[in-house]
């Protein structure tokens, strides 16, 4: 069973990261990983629509839009 | 590591580098084992972006001999931070501010292929009027699939405490001086009212986290389905999830102790006046490099010294009085002034591992010149300090010193000694002067125009040792 939970979390776990990321945050990341991707998916493919339609999404507030 | 090199007590978590002094100047060791992730940060333009937007601190690689050559990778030179802030001094503003240039850092190292391997509110400082990460070995290069390592302290460090002062009390950022790695989930959870069950951010980042870490102890359970798969897309949407959550924190200064302060001061407007002249004069004779301007209220004498480019820190206890000047900072893009919450009767103590992690107040001292405006009387009369001891005091926070007189005739004064028996026979002009001339040479002093206050210019003796 422990050997078992072990290769659970170093199967999830970036490599050697410093900080214990914890077992009950990474289990919730992967629960909240199905709903938010979708999400981003939706959200990328109607902006990719509205562009079509010339239409620039300016909800972003990136850095990246500081340049 | 040799005479001259000093490691810092604070940097011994992360085996990749830390941070030293050599001859009083700091420095970064980079250890090899963090050489790729490094190359990384460099060559991918992250670091460039992130430093133009004032997000990362800069630095230079330097010829320098390491403190650790057996490890090292090399040696950087950051950008100089001159004066240290953590967190439980943070208003509400100033740590929304902080997570939200966390979480736009990460995501912006995501474009990259990195991603951040910690969340520390303690790894970001203000300068510039801008929320600026000073740990340039935060990044990790990010492999797809795996979960956010630092999502767990990200809640801690921000979203709890944020959520608590908005949605709780403003006052328990204090959480954060009693708990270093942030406030712990489950007690957040239960600290929160019910309510913010209701909003889905909340509910799944707080609570449902915190209920999850108290039944992860046995995660066999789960681990049936085999190891679990992040995609960047879901990556992407956990933070942007964070980020809408954090963005929709708010809390409006209102219904503490100072909020109208100037509303209710016993001062006319040409006693105002006269005090404005005097301090702007003392504030250019003195040259100060850093101001600490204590009690400062919404910062309105502090930005004598700051609109001259001097850095000034603007302590008050009052979380509605330090909102109200940080939302001054950013509506007004004010580079040289950083307003903290600051407890004057007991200030921030030394935290974290063997008490030095974490400096405290006093550590941080001395500033090249103090205010303490209007300020004697509460900590002489409302803290029973007694005249000497509060010499001492001033003595360790400023080389300069200017400090206002408020004699018991005062009615702020009165109003504080109404409700008490008056024990402070000695609370006078002269026993002042007398106790403040042991440690300070009184260079100037000025009865301000039609009040009964004065205003002294004072500089530190040198100490007998």
């Amino acid at each position: 069973m422990i050997i078992f939970a072990s290769h659970l979390l170093s199967g999830l776990a970036a490599p050697e990261p410093y900080l214990d990321p914890g077992s009950g945050s990474i289990l919730l990341q992967l629960i909240l990983a199905a709903i938010l991707g979708v999400g981003v998916i939706l959200r990328t493919q109607w902006s990719r629509i509205k562009s079509l339609f010339g239409r620039k999404d300016s909800s972003d507030e990136d850095i990246d839009d500081e340049e | 590591m040799t005479k001259n090199n000093i490691r810092s007590t604070a940097s011994f978590r992360d085996p990749n580098g830390f941070i030293f002094k050599q001859n009083g100047v700091l420095y970064r060791q980079i250890n090899q084992s963090y050489a790729s992730e490094y190359a990384l940060l460099m060559e991918s333009g992250l670091y460039a972006k992130l430093t133009k937007a004032g997000s990362l601190i800069s630095h230079e690689e330097v010829d320098i001999p390491p403190a650790e050559p057996v490890h090292s990778f090399k040696v950087i030179k950051p950008g100089y931070m001159p004066f240290i802030s953590y967190p439980y001094e943070w208003s509400f503003g100033l740590l929304k501010e902080a997570a939200r240039t966390t979480l736009s850092i990460q995501k912006r190292a995501l474009k990259a292929g990195m991603v951040l391997k910690d969340a520390s509110a303690y790894n970001i400082q203000f300068a510039k009027g801008r929320a600026t990460l000073i740990d340039s070995l935060s990044f990790d290069i990010y492999h797809e699939g795996k979960p956010w390592v630092a999502y767990r302290q990200f809640c801690q460090h921000f979203l709890a405490p944020l959520a608590l002062m908005a949605h709780t009390d403003i006052r328990l950022n204090q959480l954060l001086r009693a708990y270093i790695d942030g406030i712990p989930l489950d007690l957040a959870s239960r600290l929160l009212p019910f309510r913010t069950r209701l909003n889905f951010g909340l509910l799944t980042h707080i609570h449902l986290h915190a209920h999850l870490q108290s039944q992860s102890t046995n995660p066999v359970e789960r681990s049936k389905k085999g190891p679990g798969w992040m995609s960047r897309q879901a990556m992407q949407g956990l933070i942007e999830s964070l980020e809408s959550t954090v963005k929709k924190l708010n809390w409006k200064p209102a219904g503490t102790e100072w909020g109208n302060y100037y509303q209710i001061t016993n001062y006319s407007d040409a006693a105002f006046q006269h005090k404005r002249d005097l301090i702007d004069k003392w504030v250019s004779r003195t040259e100060p490099k850093q101001v600490w301007d204590l009690g400062a209220n919404d910062g309105t004498f502090s930005r004598l010294a700051s609109d001259k480019g001097v850095l000034t820190i603007s302590f008050d206890i009052d979380p509605a009085a330090v909102e109200q000047n940080y939302q001054r900072v950013k509506s007004e893009n004010e580079q040289n002034i950083v307003p903290l919450i600051l407890d004057l009767t007991n200030p921030s103590p030394a935290i974290g591992w063997h008490n030095r992690e974490r400096e405290s107040f006093i550590e941080r001292a001395p500033a090249d010149l103090a205010l303490a405006l209007a300020l004697i009387h509460h900590l002489a009369i409302s803290n029973n300090v007694p005249l000497p001891q509060l010499t001492d005091f001033f003595a360790n926070v400023g080389k300069w010193l200017v400090i206002e007189f408020v004699p018991k005739s005062d009615s702020q004064v009165q109003k504080l000694l109404a409700s008490r028996k008056d024990i402070f026979p000695n609370y006078t002009r002269d026993a002042f002067e007398g106790a403040f001339t042991k440690r300070f040479k009184i260079h100037e002093k000025v009865a301000v125009r039609e009040s009964e206050r004065f205003l002294y210019l004072m500089e530190r003796k040198a100490v007998d040792l």
